[in-house]
């Protein structure tokens, strides 16, 4: 790791002080695909205004248990949940609980990019419309144009608003779904390796956004970079077949790991 | 030896050949089937494509030819005078073909001797023949002049001759094909290499055979609307408003404008298609986005009997069932009290019931294309805390839309083409009206009933059934490329 990346670091870890508050509590999670156990008791607490990496080796569960907090498996006929998820200290897999409602507080960019066959600014104004959170057409530009910008995309997509979202590259899609996703202001933004297919000036820039939204939102990022995890989040989970192995403060996890299996993947030796 | 015995010939032929260019191919490598070049099945095959393969494709060719040739020859001894009796060449000369068949069938059946159909020549012979003939159930029109009985004569004799040729011809060539094959066989012959061109050879005239059926098809479409355009004016056929066709004149007295025939037949398909659309496209809607894995399991099935049962079917059922129902409804007596209809067949009963016989046709082909309509999309939309009929009427159908438009258009397409509900359901008055409770007609129903009609094969009221052929061909064909083009191009922008 570089000076610079450490110095950020620092910064990041000074400037998250004691608003600790407990914003999704997650207790004796299963889940099941079939037959396939593909969570195992998993318990963990995400913090309000800080970021959780969810980190661990591919299929180990980090993308199946992500979906658990805004209830995507639900549309998954083969997949059970069990155990408790609680969100602001409600039950969210109570029966009174509209799916729908929670999706719109706890949104979700997903691990591949998934932009509708509209236009790019359709694609952002979606969620703004269904959730009517413009009032007028000049209302909605600006959020258009505020969650491109902070998706870091605005440059290279204004002048052709208008052209389809599924049209862009890579990496543009997986800003699109970014940009989309924080363009309905979720309390809890769940990302899934969002910067996969980004070049590192976009990634530090995805990086910044995840910094500044840290400041309102509960932010959970899945990533196979162990640098990134170590950047940006405060607080890391280190998942292994489906159990959650350790979580504690990233500065421990990635200092000093107490379980030896975290130590060997983080230091590459399993994954 | 008739057709029906060169084929067990050939196979017999095939047969040896097969053993000969198997046994030959085992001796040459020393009974060690690991020498060979290929396994010897091969060496067997290569000499049973060689004793078929020409022969038949003879056999084929000489089957086109040689009527054409008789023909021809046939008909340069028809003389000036019989000629004009008959009108034209070609009318003395299907009355020679008819008699020529009518004493190979009397024949054939015993009802007189060969020798006696060979040489009866004079006046007398002729009535006796022509009741022997028509004894054997061949019914024989007008006169017989003494010339079309010679003609027909000197018809069966060529085609007889040339018979002989073709069997002694094909027997020859099968026998000659496969000589050489099992000649050409030594251990080193890549017989596994000319099987496969030999299959191919197979496949390629399967698919060229297809090809030219369908290409002699629209031939025929074409030339004999070329042929009635040239004894009824274009523009009265294109852009007349009046259908009414004479059978007793040749011509003239018929009025034959297609436009009222084509009205009918788009405004049924309107009424169909908004039957079966909505409908159809609302089951899929259900079936692929809501309906559970039983439901679907059960629904999708029986939704598609629809699409099995006949069309004669649904003309029965608009004729009898739908007619009737609207006519206690919308008719003179009718609860509602309002006198639109007169009589149980009209545009309205066929619309409907060709609307249902639609709806699984829209729904199974609207049901693929949802269901391709990738999982992601459904979950970014979902994942934005967006409804469930958020995310269909606002992220599925619009990635479907240009499918479903593509399968909208196929479905016109067949609500065009479709006759029997129509022949059933529709009536047969050939008018230009707004009123859907009114009969109307169709261009495929004016089909049936011009050639159905006893009208001369040759006149303008039969040879229109062609050019309306013609006419609802580029339609449908047109419908077709548009939303096949469309499907294509939706399946790419999705992937
Ligand atoms: N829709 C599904 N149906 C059945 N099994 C699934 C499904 N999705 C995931 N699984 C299984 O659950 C396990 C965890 O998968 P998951 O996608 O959560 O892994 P992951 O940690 O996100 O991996 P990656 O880093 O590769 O994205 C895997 O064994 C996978 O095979
Ligand atoms: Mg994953």
């Amino acid at each position: 790791m570089n000076q610079e990346t450490a110095v950020r670091n620092d910064r990041d870890t000074t400037s998250h002080l004691p608003n600790n508050q407990i914003k999704v509590s997650a207790r004796k999670v299963q889940v099941y695909y079939g037959d396939t156990h593909a969570i195992k008791d998993v318990d963990v607490d995400i913090e309000d205004r800080n970021v959780t990496a969810f980190i661990g080796p591919s299929g180990c569960g980090k993308s199946t248990f992500l979906r658990c907090i805004n209830r995507m498996n639900d549309t998954i006929p083969i997949a059970r949940v069990e155990g408790q998820i609680l969100i602001d200290d409600e039950d969210i897999y109570d029966k009174r609980i509209d799916p729908v409602q929670l999706r719109a507080k706890v949104g979700m960019v997903f691990q591949k990019p998934n932009p509708f066959p509209k236009s790019i600014y359709d694609n952002v104004a979606y969620g703004p419309k269904i959730h009517g959170l413009a009032k007028n057409k000049s209302e909605l530009n600006d959020i258009v144009e505020k969650s491109l910008r902070r998706a870091a995309l605005w440059n290279e997509v204004k002048d052709r608003l208008q052209l389809p979202g599924t049209g862009l590259s890579g990496g543009q899609q997986q800003r699109l779904c970014i940009a989309r996703a924080i363009a309905t202001e979720p309390e809890i933004l769940l990302m899934d390796e969002p910067c996969s297919a980004l070049d590192p000036i976009a990634t530090d820039q995805v990086e910044e956004l995840i910094r500044e939204l840290k400041g309102n939102y509960s932010v959970v990022i899945v990533t196979h970079s162990m640098q990134q995890a170590h950047r940006v989040s405060q607080k890391t989970a280190f998942f292994h077949l489906g159990n959650l192995v350790e979580y504690d403060d990233t500065e421990t996890i990635f200092k000093n790991p107490k379980d030896e299996r975290t130590e060997s993947y983080i230091t590459g030796r399993i994954g | 030896m008739p057709f029906y015995w060169i084929l067990p010939v050939l196979l017999v032929i095939a047969a040896v050949g097969y053993v000969l260019g198997r046994g030959r191919a085992m001796r040459s490598a020393d009974g060690d089937a690991r020498n060979l070049h290929s396994l010897p099945n091969y060496y067997g095959v290569h000499a049973v494509i060689a004793g078929l393969v020409p022969a038949a494709l003879l056999l084929a060719a000489w089957a086109v030819v040689q009527p054409i040739v008789v023909d021809t020859w046939v008909s340069q001894s028809i003389s000036e005078s019989r000629m004009q009796e008959a009108g034209s060449r070609g009318l003395a000369m299907s009355e020679v073909r008819r008699l020529a068949a009518g004493l190979e069938t009397a024949v054939e059946r015993g009802a007189i001797t060969a020798e006696r159909a060979r040489s009866a020549s004079q006046s007398m012979d002729i009535d006796d023949l022509r009741e022997a003939v028509s004894g054997a159930g061949i019914a024989l029109t007008g006169n017989i002049a003494p010339e079309t009985l010679e003609n027909a004569q000197r018809y069966n004799r060529i085609s007889a001759v040339g018979s002989a040729i073709k069997t002694v011809l094909v027997l020859l060539l099968s026998l000659a094909g496969t000589a050489y094959a099992v000649s050409q066989t030594t251990k080193e012959f890549r017989a596994r290499k000319s099987v496969e061109h030999g299959v191919m050879a197979l496949l390629i005239g399967a698919a060229c055979l297809a090809i030219f059926t369908t290409i002699g098809i629209v031939l025929s479409l074409i030339f004999n609307t070329i042929e009635f355009l040239r004894l009824y004016p274009a523009m009265d056929f294109f852009f007349g408003t009046t259908w009414s066709p004479s059978f007793t004149g040749r011509g003239g007295a018929s009025q034959l404008g297609i436009l009222p025939l084509l009205w009918g037949t788009f405004y049924i398909s309107l009424v169909a298609l908004l039957v079966a659309v909505p409908i159809g496209l609302f089951a899929a809607i259900y079936l692929s986005e809501y309906a559970s894995k039983p439901v679907r399991g059960i629904a999708k099935p029986l939704l598609e009997i629809l699409a099995g049962i006949p069309t004669i079917v649904y003309g029965l059922f608009a004729l009898l069932t739908v007619g009737p129902l609207l006519v206690s409804t919308f008719g003179d007596d009718g609860w509602l009290g309002v006198d639109w209809m007169d009589g149980g067949t009209a545009v309205m009963t066929a619309g409907l019931v060709m609307g249902i016989m639609l709806i699984p046709f829209v729904s199974s082909l609207s049901d693929d294309i949802i269901n391709s309509v990738p999982q992601a999309m459904r979950d970014g939309s979902l994942g934005l805390g967006a409804t469930h009929s958020e995310t269909v009427r606002q992220v599925v159908m619009p990635a479907a839309l240009p499918g479903i438009v593509g399968a909208v258009l196929l479905a016109a397409s067949r609500a065009i083409g479709e006759t029997m509900i129509v022949v059933l359901g529709a009536g047969a008055a050939a008018q230009i009206s707004g009123n859907p409770f009114e009969s109307m007609t169709t261009v495929t129903a004016k089909i049936v009933s011009q050639l159905t009609g006893d009208a001369d094969f040759n006149s303008p009221e039969a040879l229109v059934a062609f050019a309306l052929g013609m006419t609802l061909f580029v339609f449908t064909l047109g419908l077709n490329v548009v939303a096949l083009y469309i499907v294509r191009k939706y399946r790419e922008e999705l992937e």
